[in-house]
């Protein structure tokens, strides 16, 4: 009887006590899905309700006045078939795939120079960061008065290397492009150094120890190992600085503004021109969806990339 | 032999190289902001000429008919604000609460901001436009300070979350041992430890705002309700016959935000490696 009775007694308690966890373990689930909700309900007002607003003008017409007016597929076809927009793509790509290169090239050379510890590597690591937290605007404004010709530093420091001193590059159609490349190169270097510095930090010291063992020159070291490891951060960055830099606005307007012609306007500029200069907003909606979904299927596929060799190499 | 000699010595170009053009421009900009535009015409790298400081002054109050630094700073440090409460609040709570529910909810939580960060700004731009429209808002720098706190919110939530996974247990439950609620354990015990992570994000946050001009350029119409970011394209156009005052201008933008990087380079570092970027 008695061990009956303290047996009821000790499930009573357990069960008591269970019953209380689970009801402030509920109690603690409200709180958090309370918590957790207005981040996502200022995302979706802030970002997904505008985004389909977008799409619906860009199958409006809509000149900044009124209601816009369902028209269908019209802006669509009207963006494709437009040389404007064609020439802007193929601008755009060129532009950003050519930046993105150059850049995460770059980077990986900066890395890998000091990622086996070089002396002042901490020096190294702050100053050329430096470049990337300057604001766009201010570091383009600062670039474009240089390349002018005659008075430009730039132009001075070639001009002191006897390569001459009245370079007009912005002010060419042919050439115009090139500083911009070189500006967005310089002034985004330092983000992908940053990620790639620390992908090669994480390779471990061993392997090049027993790979110098085995007489590796430096150069052998860095194809045959660095580059292999650190290969899904170099995609990754990669796609980040294409798609940044297809959708850059601030260093080519602050440069050229699209210009001379439009001979450096990408497709932001093109949008932004097509919106706020001529007021055909559902057609520049429309280039923005386009451009969207071409740069969504960019970063889809090199993820992919990057995720099947990553499983291979390892 | 010597092509190990070889590799060293290009090496040690890149990596002077690289320095010298990282450095040079900072370096130029404010040497060309004392200067007047006769010794910038005649001495382009700024060595040479007569000091003029005078152009910090031109700079400050911007050139006839427009707003100038003094206005446009006061406006981005405006948007700044009200984007840092919005991204840093709820963020924050955002980023740790998912923690304490289930793997899933968290997963697909998540999911939803990386799709926020997948819409481009050109798409966002129009109805943005249209919106602050309608509301009486356009040139109002708190409310694109708001709007800036939002779109930044993908990042402080990832990278906040990606620290708070890793935030020790044992304080947490030793907590609620003693009797805290959630509320209390999240302001009293894991906000006070995790000074580090917020920083990162508060300067990532201040990095971007500052150089932000897309939306910028489109929604703050008036020349006084100007960022700093926007309100320097304008001096590019004003100031072409007064140069000094253009670069003065450059060195009030960049000096603060090379000062915030440098004093606290560390946590933008570790707010990249989280996972952060600007934006």
């Amino acid at each position: 009887m008695a061990t009956i009775h303290t047996t009821v007694k000790a499930t009573t308690t357990t069960r008591s006590g269970a019953f209380q966890r689970r009801r402030s373990m509920t109690s603690s689930r409200i709180v958090a899905w309370c918590a957790i909700a207005p981040a996502a309900i200022a995302l979706i007002l802030v970002v997904g309700y505008p985004a389909l607003d977008g799409l619906r003008l860009s199958f409006s017409s809509w000149v900044g006045l009124g209601e816009p007016e369902w028209i269908g597929f019209d802006n669509y076809v009207q963006a494709i078939g437009s040389s404007e927009m064609r020439t802007s793509l193929l601008l755009t790509m060129a532009y950003a795939v050519g930046s993105a290169v150059i850049m995460v090239a770059l980077a990986t050379l900066l890395a890998a120079a000091i990622s086996g510890g070089a002396r002042g590597s901490a020096f190294y690591r702050v100053v050329w960061f430096l470049p990337g937290v300057a604001p766009a605007t201010a570091v383009a404004v600062f670039w474009s008065a240089s390349f002018q010709p005659g008075t430009g530093s730039v132009n001075a420091v070639l001009g002191a290397l006897g390569l001459g001193n009245d370079h007009a590059w912005l002010a060419s159609q042919q050439t115009a492009i090139y500083p911009v490349i070189g500006v967005t190169v310089w002034s985004g270097a330092g983000f992908a150094f940053l990620l790639l510095l620390g992908a090669m930090e994480q390779i471990p010291v061993s392997v090049f120890e027993a790979a110098s063992i085995d007489g590796a020159s430096s150069a052998r070291k860095f194809f045959s190992i660095t580059l292999p490891l650190v290969r899904p951060v170099l995609v990754i960055c990669l796609m980040l600085e294409i798609i940044w830099a297809a959708n850059g606005f601030s260093v080519v307007y602050a440069m050229t503004q699209g210009g001379p012609g439009t001979a450096t306007e990408t497709l932001p500029l093109l949008i932004y021109k097509q919106a706020f200069s001529l007021s055909n907003y559902g057609l520049a909606s429309a280039m923005a969806v386009i451009s969207g979904v071409i740069l969504i299927v960019i970063g889809l596929v090199s993820l992919r990339f990057s995720r099947s060799r990553q499983g291979a190499s390892w | 032999m010597i092509t190990s000699t070889l590799a060293r010595g290009a090496r040690q170009i890149l990596m002077l190289g690289w320095t010298l053009l990282a450095l040079v421009p900072f370096a130029l900009i404010i040497l060309l902001a004392f200067r007047n535009n006769t010794d910038i015409y005649r001495y382009p790298l700024g060595v040479g000429g007569t000091y003029h400081p005078e152009n910090f002054v031109t700079a400050w109050s911007g050139p006839v008919g427009s707003a100038g630094m003094g206005t446009f700073l006061a406006n981005s440090i405006f948007a700044f604000i009200a984007a840092l409460i919005v991204n840093v609040v709820l963020g924050s709570v955002a980023a740790y609460f998912v923690t304490r529910l289930p793997q899933r909810v968290t997963t697909i939580y998540l999911g939803i901001f990386v799709a926020g960060t997948v819409v481009p700004f050109v798409l966002l731009l129009v109805p943005y436009y249209r919106l602050l429209n309608s509301l009486q808002m356009l040139s109002n720098p708190w409310a694109l300070g708001v709007l800036y706190g939002v779109l930044a919110l993908p990042t402080t939530v990832l990278v906040l979350n990606a620290y708070f996974v890793d935030f020790p247990r044992e304080l947490v439950e030793a907590a609620y041992i003693d009797g805290l609620g959630d509320l209390a354990v999240f302001m009293r015990v894991v906000i006070p430890l995790s000074k580090g992570a917020i920083t990162a994000v508060s300067l990532l946050l201040a990095i971007w705002v500052w150089s932000e001009t897309q939306l910028a350029i489109v929604l703050l119409q008036d020349s006084g309700s100007q960022t700093a970011a926007v309100g320097i394209l304008g001096f590019q156009g004003q100031f072409t016959t007064n140069l000094g005052a253009l670069f003065a201008g450059l060195t009030i933008i960049a000096i603060p935000v090379v000062a915030l990087y440098l004093v606290f380079h560390r946590y933008i570092t570790k707010g990249i490696a989280l996972g952060g970027v600007f934006r």
